[in-house]
């Protein structure tokens, strides 16, 4: 937790504050002790598998919920003080995007704009400058229930940013998505994020890379790292292990290849990952190393013979980067 | 008091979209009509009778109205529960008691409606003989009253589950044992059961309505079966705060 804190970059003005949030569900521990916060103009990306508190804190966040301990303020105002005021802020899409199926798009915007209080001549310009922002211009006489997952998306997005919320809080806005929804979807919230304040859940690292500015990740209930996507790598660059794909030079079998490597200076392990046939025979091996060791690899390689037809840093999922977390924060 | 509205017009038009809005309005007015034609058990044929009188049909319709009410509220909170729309409509700017104000509202414009209909009986009594017009009036206002207090009932029933059917029939058993088990169930365990308990019945309540006769203790009655349902109601979705 003292590394998560010293990792904060002095940024604008925090927008959301989360201090020492408690979430006890009847048998259940959701959350324990999370605080972040969340700095004016930023995408802050909410990441931990399924299960590690990310909608309970949204929920939260967006006074769905009241936290057994802890605090929210959002803009200033207490979360569980000031409600109303809060909701008044927030735009919230909340996971697996609910809407009325049997409404029409535009009907249901104009109604999310009446509970909004806007009159009746502001609320038409509301709507329609949502339904611009998102994409949705063909599709406002259609009903909920015909459009596609991606557009009843964009429909959710509207609805969260109908009144120009400061604070949008995104509950995994591309999860069921097909790969094309997904990258509209991400370039859409790249685009609000330039006048908005963004919070956005996800499972997936890549998107969070693709996305966020920053990334706070829960595990277990517990904030394991807070910080800049570069300052996170940083951090797991000394766990990161080396895939080598080798055509192996004649006369050199597998073991031998094991044996060499594991010869390096400060190669730790070495592993036949699998055999692959495309585009040429060749091997996979896996290197762990404490140190970036793909210049020695390549050299020694080519010193050998080997064929390269691969070198890289191994990236990690998301479950590997826990691992890597949560041994560090023991440690 | 302007989200309470827009939200009474969307529960109002999400009612009238679905066909039971149709099935049980359709219930009420043919077994109105019924009792209107032929009374309760045939003593009142409109055709035979002299008397031009709505009575058995004031006494007999909250009967109707304790079986189709929970069939139009059911939907009002379960089905919002279930589709997970509840989280949006209660992180808008809104308080609970607003949105369980504006769903009771949405409701009993079904209702206002459903009986508006039936004004057809008073017209037809009317172009062949003189009803006490006052006595009309007051049948209808006691049936607002009631059919407003089972809508409650119903209502808070929905606000305990997200599944429609278990909304229902709760919300008729609770209906009816207002309306009647009170009354029974008195019976079985007292001769003279005390006046408070039997003051508790809908029935009990209801008796002067139907013949006409406004008492303001009786429309107190209803109004605070009504306020204590709405405020259990808004205790109910608030209770996510606390599980």
């Amino acid at each position: 937790m003292t590394e998560s804190s010293s990792l904060q970059s002095t940024a604008p003005a925090t927008v959301i504050a989360v201090r020492d949030l408690v979430k006890q569900y009847d048998t259940k521990t959701a959350l324990d002790g999370v605080s972040f916060d969340v700095h004016a103009g930023e995408i802050m990306g909410l990441l931990g598998p399924n299960g590690a508190g990310k909608s309970t804190t949204m929920k939260i966040l967006t006074t769905y919920l009241t936290a057994t301990s802890g605090s929210v303020t959002v803009d200033g105002h207490d979360a569980q003080v000031d409600a109303i005021k809060v909701r008044e802020i927030l735009g919230y899409l909340p996971e697996s995007t609910p809407l009325y199926a049997d409404m029409v798009v535009w009907d249901y915007l104009r109604y999310v704009g009446a509970m909004r209080n806007y009159p009746k001549a502001e609320l038409d310009k509301r709507v329609a400058e949502a339904i611009r922002m998102v994409g949705l211009h063909e599709y406002v006489g259609f009903q909920i229930s015909q459009l596609s997952k991606g557009y009843r998306q964009r429909v959710g997005l509207a609805q969260a940013l109908l009144h120009n919320p400061k604070v949008l809080i995104l509950d995994e806005p591309t999860s069921g998505l097909d790969p094309n929804q997904i990258i509209e979807i991400r370039n859409l919230i790249r685009e609000l994020g330039k006048s908005h304040t963004i919070i956005l859940s996800s499972h997936n690292l890549a998107e969070v890379r693709q996305v966020c500015d920053r990334v706070v990740i829960i595990h277990r209930g517990k904030v394991v790292a807070d910080g800049t996507l570069d300052e996170l790598e940083g951090r797991l660059a000394s766990n990161h292990p080396i895939v080598v794909g080798l055509q192996l030079s004649s006369g050199t079998s597998k073991a031998d290849a094991v044996a060499q490597l594991q010869g390096l200076p400060g190669v730790d392990k070495v592993l036949v990952s699998h055999d692959t046939q495309v585009p040429v025979p060749h091997t996979i091996f896996e290197i762990e190393a404490q140190d970036d060791l793909r210049a020695q690899v390549a050299a020694w390689a080519a010193k050998q013979g080997h064929t390269v037809l691969e070198l890289r840093r191994k990236s990690m999922d998301l479950e590997g980067i826990f691992q890597a977390l949560t041994q560090d924060n023991q440690a | 008091m302007n989200a309470v509205l827009t939200l009474a017009r969307r529960e109002m038009a999400a009612t009238f979209d679905s066909p039971i809005a149709y099935i049980a309005g359709s219930v009420f007015l043919v077994v109105t009509g019924l009792l209107f034609f032929f009374g309760y058990d045939g003593s009142a044929d409109f055709f035979a009778a002299r008397e031009a009188t709505l009575r058995p049909l004031f006494e007999y319709a909250p009967w109707t109205l304790a079986v189709i009410l929970p069939a139009v509220t059911m939907r009002l909170v379960a089905e919002e529960k279930k589709s997970g729309t509840l989280e949006l409509l209660v992180t808008l700017p809104v308080s609970d008691l607003q949105i369980v104000l504006g769903k009771l509202l949405g409701a009993f414009g079904f209702l206002a409606v459903t009986l508006a209909v039936t004004a057809i009986f008073p017209i037809m009594i009317a172009t062949v003989g003189h009803p006490d017009l006052g006595a009309v009036i007051g049948g209808y206002v006691g049936l607002l009253l009631i059919g407003t207090a089972f809508l409650a009932l119903g209502l808070l029933t929905s606000t305990w589950t997200h599944n429609q059917i278990i909304a229902f029939i709760v919300g008729l058993l609770l209906c009816v044992f207002f309306w009647t088990a009170t009354d029974a169930l008195l019976k079985l365990a007292f001769d003279r059961p005390p006046l408070a308990l039997e003051l508790l019945s809908f029935r009990t309540q209801f008796e002067a309505f139907a013949k006409g006769v406004v008492d303001i203790r009786n429309v107190v009655y209803f109004l605070s079966v009504t306020a204590v349902a709405v405020v259990a109601s808004t205790y109910s979705l608030q209770s996510r705060h606390w599980k």
